[in-house]
């Protein structure tokens, strides 16, 4: 048979199941949030998706990326914000090293605050129908502040360096189909080589100056999403050989560039003077970045006093005095941020299923949603997948059992009940209250959890050693990222040690699958599996908060605390 | 008396030595994680071996700590592992807030202090004693991390008449110094008026005032004259424990309001194990407390008589 091509009204090719969910989005079988969702992962504009959803619905919708009618260019942004190292993009582990570099670095695609990718470096891109083979045209006409031309050579560059094992970048666990395995040269205790990923030959492809194509092991949806992943912005294709260093040398295509820089202080972008930037001109001069600590007081105290215009992150604890500052705007944005009790599957007691459950069916979800987050989010399933996520598919329930949770321990051999260490670090005080109230809960069945609260540099070196502790993890925009992230056999952020072959291939059939429908189906084996091995277990889902004076326009907080400042202007 | 400095000075050596090998072990234990500092958790373990290596850390202990102290000698305190820059890069521009924030701060405590010590003890037991007293008392027991909060309450948020953080990125702001100031005195300045109260009292009991009140001498001169010298010894050594107070013991108040000095330095280089950070800050310290011990010796000779430096 054939195969049918589909072209637009332009004659570009579509992908073929874009004309498939537009017709189930007609029908009413998808939601307008999932029918944006894909459509624009497959390539298509923004506008015309968002133009679409609209003809259907017979709405006008506010288009988010319109710009804003009475902005005013000029003025300077002063956010309060840790100021960290920023020397390379691609082994950044936290987020504002990635702000502080977003001016002046910039990304393949952009995920906006509603959850839907659009364009940026890549104009425009495609996948075949299996998923296995991405095109990405890139944008023409691009300019590095160097006064180099953007092109292919550049993106070949940086895949290169992410899946670099000796970079020692977590973006190979995001492109691990573009990966193989390799003996190390090192051995496991047991005398078993260690097998460590490096890029696969002939994973990138270049086409020509201006496209390359990515050929991948299994299918992957979330391509253009990885994309935007905080430690995938793209540097010039010299990086290296000029010293590998950003903040030395800051070449980049964004419209900033860095003036002042002082780790722990502060951090100044300014508007750059060397050549045009490719794209619409941003509103602010310049955005100075201060750092004033890990207290969320003194960024709350000094928006009130009118020394900063923007907070990076606002805890639970201090929205109330925000929300009654005169001068102040408080922003929430509902997320897949969470914590997660994780249990190392590799030490002693937690290699023992059946405690794993019992840990977990002690957990009233609920209850620590009330407690330790005054219920500003939703309660998770143990399975790491959001209501959010439009693949996230809805199992039972899941209820506190403490006769069921003796039981298991009994089966486990610890009928007299079991004593367990917990690791718990202390930067967010929403986790430290939801640990005190697992604690209680676990109680009840004979499980003592003795907390081990400690500062989050401490725990951020024991985090994936440690056998039993809470981490944080932040949002991603498709539930199949953060599972392939961290709960795939060997890859880096795999803190739990969770190695089961049908889990991972079940995860494989969901994250090849486009149709919105068909892959929630599938995520049913996927979530089931997870919540059966209680690798985890998962409290809730939060909401996070950010703020801004008055004077700010146009922002709007982004679940995962990127900065997009493209669209802000001061007034006045 | 040359004697006295000097054998003060090898003392003052001795500590130093002392405490920079006890963290230099101490810190030994943590070697790993520098690397993982450095690199990121997600390097590869031949990557941190090998920058262990470059960077001098797989040396032998005795081997790395005598370059460590050479380079001290030359004024070099190493390289910070959080801030990428030399450690004296950070370091004393952070002593100079520190010891301009102290040095208000002693500005303003001791003639408040000594006022109303001198005040209060000179009639024990009267009213004004009283109010003194109690007031003293009252500020000293709020700690600086209520107090901070409390005053950034009033002065920031309910009259909006000061900034609320002193991080002075933008350069130095004179009205960013007050309430950090205003925190510390207000929690240091009962403790030494009480001091200076309590012995302005003992001195008020002696027999030479009783002598001279006697004799029929003016109140004022028996104060000025004959009290006051004499009542102002424990004071000022309690003026100069302070110092040692200031340097370190500011933290609360450095870390609430962002104030870029030494305690916040100290505090951020312990939780993030920046061994030569914690080294210099150590050093300076042991500098700081057994200078101010000298000082605090030589000035007491000065104002008794009776004591002699040998």
């Amino acid at each position: 048979m054939a195969k049918k091509t589909y072209t637009d009204s332009a004659g570009k090719r579509v992908h073929p199941y874009v004309p498939e969910i537009s017709d189930l989005y007609r029908r009413g079988k998808v939601s307008r949030r999932d029918f944006l969702h894909t459509v624009t992962l497959l390539g298509v504009s923004a506008g015309a998706a968002y133009a679409f959803a609209d003809k259907v619905d017979g709405v006008k919708s506010l288009n988010p990326i319109r710009q804003a009618q009475a902005a005013e260019k000029g003025g300077v942004l002063r956010s309060a914000m840790r100021v960290q190292d920023m020397s390379d993009p691609a082994v950044f582990d936290w987020t504002p090293r990635s702000n502080q570099a977003r001016g002046i670095v910039e990304y393949m695609t952009r995920t906006g605050s509603d959850n839907i990718t659009r364009p940026y470096l890549a104009e425009s891109w495609e996948a075949n129908d299996e998923l296995t083979e991405w095109t990405f045209k890139l944008r023409q006409g691009v300019k590095w502040s160097n006064g180099d031309d953007f092109n292919a050579d550049d993106v070949i560059h940086n895949f290169n360096r992410w899946l670099d094992p000796s970079v020692g970048s977590s973006n190979i666990g995001l492109f691990a189909a573009m990966t193989t395995d390799y003996d190390t040269g090192q051995k496991n205790d047991d005398g078993s080589p260690v097998m460590g990923k490096r890029m696969r030959e002939g994973a990138i492809e270049r086409v020509d100056d201006h496209t390359v194509k990515l050929y991948l092991n299994s299918p992957v949806l979330s391509i253009p999403e990885n994309l935007y992943n905080y430690p995938a912005a793209i540097v010039h294709r010299n990086f290296d050989d000029e010293g590998g260093n950003l903040a030395q040398n800051p070449v980049g295509t964004g419209p900033y560039t860095l003036a002042e820089y002082e780790i722990g202080n502060k951090c100044r972008l300014v508007r750059r003077s060397d050549g045009p930037y490719w794209g619409p001109e941003p509103y602010l001069d310049e955005i100075f970045y201060i750092d004033l600590g890990d207290d969320d007081n003194a960024a709350v105290a000094a928006l009130a006093s009118g020394q900063v215009d923007h907070i990076y992150e606002l805890f639970i604890d201090t929205i109330d005095v925000v929300e009654r500052l005169p001068n102040a705007v408080l922003h929430e944005a509902p997320t897949a941020q969470t914590a997660v009790f994780r249990m190392r599957m590799d030490s002693a007691p937690f290699d023992n299923k059946q405690l794993r459950q019992a840990v977990a069916a002690t957990m009233d979800h609920q209850k620590i949603l009330d407690l330790a987050y005054r219920g500003r989010g939703v309660v998770a399933e143990n399975h790491h997948v959001a209501p959010i996520h439009p693949e996230y598919y809805k199992l039972p329930p899941l209820t506190r059992d403490v006769e069921k949770a003796k039981a298991l321990l009994a089966e486990a051999g610890h009928a007299d009940g079991v004593s367990l260490n917990l690791d718990v670090n202390n930067n967010n005080s929403w986790e430290v209250a939801a640990a005190q109230a697992f604690r209680e809960q676990a109680a009840a069945a004979g499980i003592d959890i003795k907390l081990n609260i400690m500062p989050g540099a401490q725990y951020w070196t024991v985090w994936d050693k440690t056998p039993f502790g809470l981490t944080t993890w932040t949002h991603r925009p498709l539930g199949v990222m953060v599972l392939n992230l961290a709960y795939r056999t060997g890859v880096p952020w795999n803190e739990s040690a969770y190695s089961n072959p049908e889990f991972e291939a079940a995860l494989d059939v969901a994250s090849g699958i486009l149709d919105v429908e068909e892959r929630r189906k599938s995520m049913e084996k996927v979530e089931s599996i997870l919540q059966e091995d209680a690798i985890i277990a998962q409290p809730l889902w939060r909401s996070v908060f950010t703020a801004t004076s008055k004077r700010v326009q146009g922002y709007k907080a982004h679940p995962t605390f990127y900065h997009q400042f493209q669209t802000v202007w001061l007034d006045g | 008396m040359l004697v006295f400095l000097a054998r003060r000075t090898v003392q003052m050596l001795l500590v130093m030595i002392g405490v920079s090998i006890l963290l230099f072990l101490l810190l030994e234990i943590d070697i790993d994680n520098l690397a993982i500092k450095v690199l990121g958790p997600y390097s590869l373990p031949e990557a941190r071996e090998l920058w262990l290596t470059e960077n001098g850390y797989r040396d032998s202990i005795v081997v790395r700590y005598f370059r460590w102290v050479g380079g001290v000698m030359v004024g070099d305190f190493g390289q910070s592992v959080i801030y990428r820059v030399p450690v004296s890069d950070v370091l004393w521009p952070r002593l100079a807030n520190t010891a301009l924030l102290g040095g208000l701060v002693l500005a303003l405590v001791i003639p408040l202090a000594l006022f109303f010590g001198v005040l209060a003890g000179m009639r024990e037991g009267a009213l004004r004693d009283r109010v003194i007293s109690v007031s003293c008392i009252l500020t000293t027991s709020v700690p600086e991390y209520a107090s901070a909060p409390l005053l950034t309450v009033i002065f920031v948020f309910w009259l909006d008449l000061l900034p609320g953080t002193s991080n002075m990125v933008g350069g130095f702001q004179w009205q960013a110094m007050v309430l950090p100031v205003m925190v510390l005195v207000l929690y240091d300045f009962g403790y030494v008026a009480r001091m200076t109260r309590a012995s302005m009292a003992e001195v008020m009991t002696t027999h030479y005032i009783r002598t001279a009140v006697l004799k029929g001498l003016p109140y004022r001169v028996v104060i000025l004259k004959h009290a006051l010298r004499n009542a102002l010894i424990a004071p000022f050594t309690v003026i100069m424990l302070q110092l040692n107070w200031l340097l370190s013991g500011v933290i609360i108040t450095e870390f609430f309001f962002s104030y870029k000095g030494f305690g916040a330095l100290l505090l951020e280089a312990s939780l993030n194990g920046d061994i030569f950070v914690i080294e210099a800050c150590a050093i300076i310290s042991v500098v700081v407390a057994v200078g101010s011990q000298l000082l605090s010796d030589l000035g007491y000779a000065a104002l008794n008589p009776r004591i002699r430096i040998h």
